[in-house]
């Protein structure tokens, strides 16, 4: 059974996420020893990439989704399925650093699709986990995601180009906002349907999706490439003052939620 | 700037709670086995009722919810070495940020 990882890097105005491909596959490699594969357009795609992907998946974006006032390529996640060429695939969010071989530990796991519904933010254990609206239902997360060429993963995924089409209509079902596509909530919503409107405990991912949320800056403190101990900065607001804590981390994976942090952990 | 520096300049306090809490997190999820069809943590509860059972084969609830008939032999040897593996590790990063102040 051949395995893999694959990434989606669409850039933007704002960041060059090929890039960014480009450095969290090194690190999956390393640290996983998989082969990567990326799903890009030929606008994003470099003369010559920095890193020797497994597989480059050129296809049209879809460019209709707007945050910030700029395009985010973010849609046409559904497709992994069919664009994977890998039998059992981890489908992960370029933003996603690979410290650890944790990652390896999904293939074990006696299920055919599998993602995060529990997430822990560095530093910040306070964070109640995101729903999709006070009616609806826990977010599940789209950042790291296992999947099998089953027939059910198959569905799963066809229900994710549904709802991602249908995405305005679900939003007015489950009050959030439909006017910013997320994978997130899609694949919340998709995962259900396919399961017959019921949640199954093995879809879940055993452990937390780890995020550097609000607030919370990320510094390396290792000067080697694959180097894997952290700085965890936050500012504590406290009576309309910060107090700035901090704590190290080591071998740990995490998901960076502020773009520019990640690009700068890229830099460094 | 490095970040010693950098740490200093700020004033920055070591938070012990955010540390403490991160590593059970990152230890959590290294207890986690797959074997024999189910998902086991090699935790306390499932390694002493394995040790208290006396039958080759017995069947106990995964993480899952579901039963599972195991050989318990098999899966306590597994689930002892992942323990003691993995509570070393803790044990070893929880004295180094018992001395951090």
């Amino acid at each position: 059974m051949k395995r893999g990882a694959l990434l989606f890097a669409f850039n933007s105005p704002k960041f060059n996420y090929f890039e960014m491909a480009e450095y969290t596959a090194k690190r999956i490699e390393h640290f996983l020893q998989l082969p990567v594969a990326v799903v890009t357009d030929e606008q994003s795609l470099p003369e010559i990439p920095k890193f020797n992907f497994d597989d480059i998946i050129i296809v049209e974006p879809d460019t209709s989704n707007i945050r910030d006032h700029t395009i985010w390529i973010n849609k046409g996640r559904y497709q992994a399925y069919n664009l994977s060429p890998y039998d059992e695939t981890i489908l992960i969010d370029t933003d996603y650093m690979v410290n650890s071989d944790k990652l390896n530990k999904l293939f074990e796991l006696p299920t055919d699709f599998c993602c995060h519904d529990t997430t822990s933010f560095l530093m910040n254990p306070a964070v109640v986990q995101e729903v999709l609206s006070v009616y609806s239902f826990k977010t599940l997360w789209a950042t790291v995601v296992k999947f099998q060429k089953t027939e059910r993963a198959k569905q799963i995924f066809e229900c994710l180009e549904m709802v991602q089409k249908n995405y305005e209509h679900y939003g007015n079902i489950h009050s959030f906002i439909g006017g910013v596509y997320r994978n997130d909530y899609a694949l919340t919503l998709a995962l259900r349907i396919a399961n017959g409107h019921t949640s199954i405990k093995s879809d879940i991912i055993p452990w937390n999706l780890v995020h550097v949320g609000k607030n919370t800056s990320i510094l390396k403190d290792h000067d080697d490439e694959f180097g894997t101990q952290y700085v965890v900065m936050y500012d504590n607001w406290k009576r309309g003052k910060i107090r700035k804590e901090y704590c190290t981390i080591k071998d740990t994976d995490f998901h960076v939620m502020n773009k520019e942090n990640f690009v700068e952990l890229m830099s460094e | 700037m490095d970040t010693k520096t950098l740490i200093a300049e700020t004033k920055a306090r070591f938070n012990h709670n955010s540390s403490k809490a991160q590593l059970r997190d990152k230890y959590d999820s290294k207890l986690i086995v797959a074997d024999q069809g189910g998902l086991w943590r090699a935790d306390q509860q499932t390694i002493s009722f394995l040790s208290a059972m006396d039958d080759n084969f017995v069947i106990l609830m995964d993480t899952f919810d579901n039963p599972v008939q195991v050989n318990r032999d098999k899966l306590l040897i597994i689930l002892k070495d992942t323990y003691n593996k993995a509570m070393l590790e803790w044990y070893k990063e929880w004295k180094e940020l018992e001395q951090k102040r």
